[in-house]
C-alpha cells in the first residue's frame, strides 16, 4: 500500500514562522498548479489566485492581515469571483462557493507540504483593504490567503484549548 | 549617559512601523466583527507585542524590561480556552506591571 498521501496528510502543520528564504519560482507554479486537481463543485472555475511575491506587496497584505502572524516570502489569495456565482444563479446565501475555497486552500497546503515548504492558511484579514491592495476587478473578493515560506527552526505553540470534544465525540456512525 | 528627560522624549518609533500598528489596529477592528470573541484580546495583545518589538531598540533602558514583559507575557497564539483559568490571572499580572511601570516613571510614588 502506499501510503504517501496519508503521511503527507498527517505530517502536514499550520506554519506560523517562516525564514526570510524566497520561494523559488518553480516551487510557486507547482504548488499553484495543485490547485487545477481541487475537487470543485461543477468544475464552474469561480475561483481566481493572486501570487504576491513582490516584498513590498507581501508586508502591505500582511498589514491588513490581523491573523498572519507569519511573514511569508509568497502568498497565493484565493479569490471568488463573485459576478460569475451570480451568473449562475446561485443564492447569495449557499456556501458552496466557500466551501470549494476550502477545498482548493487544503489541496495548496497538501502541495507545499509535499514540496517541502511551509504554509499556514489565514482567513483574518479585511477583504476591502486586500482587494483594494491587490487592485482586483470589480466582484472578485478574496477569501483566504495560503502564506508560502521555507519553515523556521522555532514555532509558536500551535492553538490549544482545555475541555473541548473528544475525536470520538465528533463522529456519528449510520443513523443517530 | 542619557538623562531621564531625554529619555521620555527619546523617539522610539519610525513612520513606517507606526503605519503599520495603525493599519494592523484599523483593520483588526473590522475582521474583529466577523470573529469569534476570543479573538479580541489576542489580537490587541498581538499589537501591543508588535509595538513592543517596534520600539525596543530605541527605548530606554528604563522602558526595555517592560518591553520585554509584555512581548513575553502572552504567545501570539494563545486564547482564553486554551487555559480558562491562568489567562485572565496573567492579563491581570500584565496589567499590574504596566501600572507599577506607571507608579515609577511618573514619579506616583514620591511623596507630595
Amino acid at each position: 500500500m502506499n501510503d504517501a498521501v496519508l503521511h503527507a496528510i498527517r505530517t502536514r502543520r499550520v506554519v506560523r514562522a517562516l525564514t526570510d528564504a524566497p520561494v523559488e519560482h518553480d516551487q510557486l507554479l507547482t504548488v499553484l498548479d495543485s490547485a487545477r486537481y481541487a475537487p470543485h463543485a461543477g468544475n464552474r472555475r469561480l475561483h481566481r489566485y493572486v501570487v504576491v511575491t513582490q516584498p513590498s506587496l507581501l508586508r502591505a497584505v500582511r498589514m491588513v492581515s490581523p491573523g498572519m502572524l507569519q511573514r511569508p516570502t509568497a502568498a497565493i489569495v484565493i479569490c471568488v469571483d463573485w459576478a460569475q456565482v451570480h451568473n449562475y444563479g446561485f443564492p447569495p446565501a449557499n456556501p458552496g462557493p466557500y466551501i470549494d475555497v476550502g477545498t482548493a486552500a487544503a489541496t495548496l497546503l497538501l502541495a507545499a507540504h509535499s514540496i517541502g515548504l511551509g504554509a499556514g492558511p489565514v482567513t483574518s484579514f479585511s477583504r476591502a483593504a486586500l482587494a483594494t491592495i491587490l487592485k482586483l476587478p470589480a466582484g472578485m473578493r478574496p477569501e483566504l490567503i495560503i502564506c508560502l515560506g521555507h519553515t523556521a527552526s522555532e514555532q509558536p505553540p500551535a492553538m490549544r484549548r482545555q475541555g473541548g470534544p473528544r475525536w470520538d465525540d465528533l463522529i456519528q456512525w449510520e443513523r443517530g | 549617559m542619557t538623562s531621564e528627560t531625554e529619555d521620555e522624549s527619546a523617539r522610539v518609533l519610525d513612520e513606517g512601523d507606526a503605519v503599520e500598528l495603525l493599519v494592523y489596529l484599523v483593520t483588526s477592528a473590522r475582521t474583529q466583527v466577523d470573529e469569534a470573541a476570543e479573538y479580541a484580546p489576542m489580537r490587541l495583545l498581538t499589537a501591543a507585542g508588535r509595538l513592543a518589538e517596534m520600539t525596543e531598540p530605541n527605548a530606554s533602558a528604563r522602558l526595555r524590561p517592560l518591553l520585554r514583559d509584555i512581548r513575553q507575557g502572552f504567545s501570539e497564539t494563545a486564547v482564553q480556552a486554551g487555559d480558562p483559568a491562568g489567562y485572565v490571572d496573567r492579563l491581570d499580572a500584565l496589567c499590574r506591571t504596566v501600572a507599577e511601570y506607571l507608579v515609577r516613571s511618573l514619579g506616583l510614588d514620591r511623596s507630595p
